[in-house]
């Protein structure tokens, strides 16, 4: 691991057990960090927070995944079959897989848009969940599915901003999955979302001589020194793993 | 004494995460992989991981197995099946890259069997230099090779980098010995 300067005061961490990101973030994410991790479709977003859960539940701090789009069970069933995953980590609760819809609907937050009283509502409910069980790690995927219902940046930046500082508050470390079209220099689809973020996580697709690479970079981190360099990253059963960009291969195009 | 068995002989010497240029003849490719399958994966228990870009992971196979080399401890990174087209294999011991352009992909691929593979020695055999050259440039094969070499030594990894020395130009040469520790040369006398 790359060392800190002596006697700089560092924020406690969140090691992603991932180890190649934490030493790009000088030993991982400063603690009660909320971080947007953003790319475009096939880059690894979810793969990536999966396995920051999966690790932390092996750690032995709960672990929560709250999923917008896709069911619990299919993403299970289409998460890559990670040499470290243990069945037990659900069954026993240090894993928690929670569809957001489920708590849209007991929350009677049936229509197509929220008013800002029902994103004050959603937020209190999803903390209270994260106090209840103790999570000390929270994925959402995706924000920009929840941006969807709330519609307005006013109300997006409600969300992110109440949600941040609720689980800033007990402890928690979160990433904020964010949906971006191929091609976009944006790093969020409402334009709100990195600028409340501590964090902004960029992955993308670069094609390079007809070879298609997923990358990684680092653009922001408050409370830590980190890389900006971008690297090459690869799913595997193993985890993420991560090289550096080759420069003199050419910068390709997204 | 056959050609293999010196070879064998000047690897066996080989300290521990030493990076070595093994610049063989044409016609004793074959006596060189032989040599360094047959002293490491067979007699002393490591780990090769095999990244090819010469020929086929398959072809690889089944010339081991004509020489009744055990082939059961080598592990390929193959980087030129797939540019073949379908010969690529499901069951095969071998991780595939696309495309011998992909070199970043070339260290993620041997990075995962080095996770996987638990020996407490190996090596990483990288077959060639010379055939890596067709695809990429030599600047980009620099600091490929120095970035790969150097992350290989800081985990106590053996690297032997071949090259066929009739397809080996004084830039290229120059690319290897500048992250190697040694270099043995495998021509018509023997090892030198």
């Amino acid at each position: 691991m790359l060392a800190m300067v002596d006697n700089e005061p560092t924020r406690e961490r969140c090691r992603t057990g991932i180890d190649a990101l934490d030493n790009i973030l000088y030993g991982g994410i400063p603690l009660s960090n909320t971080i947007l991790l953003t790319g475009s479709c096939g880059t690894g977003k979810t793969s990536l927070a999966l396995e920051f859960l999966i690790h932390g539940a092996l750690n032995g701090e709960r672990s929560m995944f709250l999923s917008v789009t896709e069911s619990s069970v299919k993403l299970l069933e289409n998460v890559i079959p990670y040499d470290f995953f243990d069945r037990d980590l659900i069954d026993c609760k240090n894993l928690i897989l929670v569809d957001l819809p489920v708590i849209y609907e007991r929350l009677g937050l049936i229509k197509a848009e929220l008013t800002m009283e029902e994103v004050g509502l959603l937020v209190h409910s999803i903390i209270d969940l994260v106090k209840e069980l103790g999570v000390r790690r929270l994925v959402i995927d995706s924000i920009t599915s929840v941006g969807y219902k709330l519609k307005t940046q006013e109300k997006i930046r409600s969300f992110i901003l109440k949600i941040s500082k609720g689980l800033s508050a007990v402890d928690c470390t979160s990433m904020l999955v964010s949906e971006v079209p191929p091609g976009t220099q944006a790093y969020s689809m409402f334009m709100v979302e990195e600028a409340l973020s501590d964090g902004i996580i960029l992955m993308g697709n670069m094609e390079r001589r007809g070879d298609l690479l997923r990358t990684l970079q680092v653009i922001k981190m408050r409370g830590t020194m980190h890389s900006r360099a971008k690297y090459v990253l690869d799913l595997t059963p193993a985890g993420v793993l991560l090289v550096p960009l080759l420069k003199g291969g050419g910068g390709g195009t997204k | 004494m056959t050609l293999a068995s010196k070879v064998a002989g000047e690897l066996e010497e080989l300290p521990p995460s030493a990076a070595v240029s093994l610049q063989v003849g044409v016609d004793y490719y074959l006596d060189a992989i032989r040599a360094i399958v047959d002293i490491y994966a067979s007699k002393r228990d490591v780990d090769i991981i095999y990244v090819t870009s010469t020929i086929s992971s398959q072809a690889i196979l089944d010339i081991l197995k004509a020489l009744e080399i055990d082939s059961s401890k080598i592990f390929f990174v193959d980087c030129i099946s797939h540019t073949m087209m379908g010969t690529a294999v499901q069951d095969s011991p071998a991780l595939f890259v696309e495309s011998p352009t992909m070199l970043e992909n070339i260290m993620l691929k041997t990075e995962y069997l080095l996770r996987k593979k638990k020996s407490s020695e190996k090596l990483v055999l990288l077959d060639s230099v010379n055939s890596l050259a067709i695809h990429n440039t030599n600047y980009v094969l620099s600091e490929f090779m120095h970035i790969f070499v150097s992350s290989l030594r800081s985990k106590d990894v053996n690297t032997l980098i071949l090259s066929v020395i009739e397809h080996t130009t004084p830039e290229l040469n120059n690319i290897v010995n500048l992250v190697c520790d040694s270099i043995i040369r495998v021509v018509e006398e023997g090892t030198q």
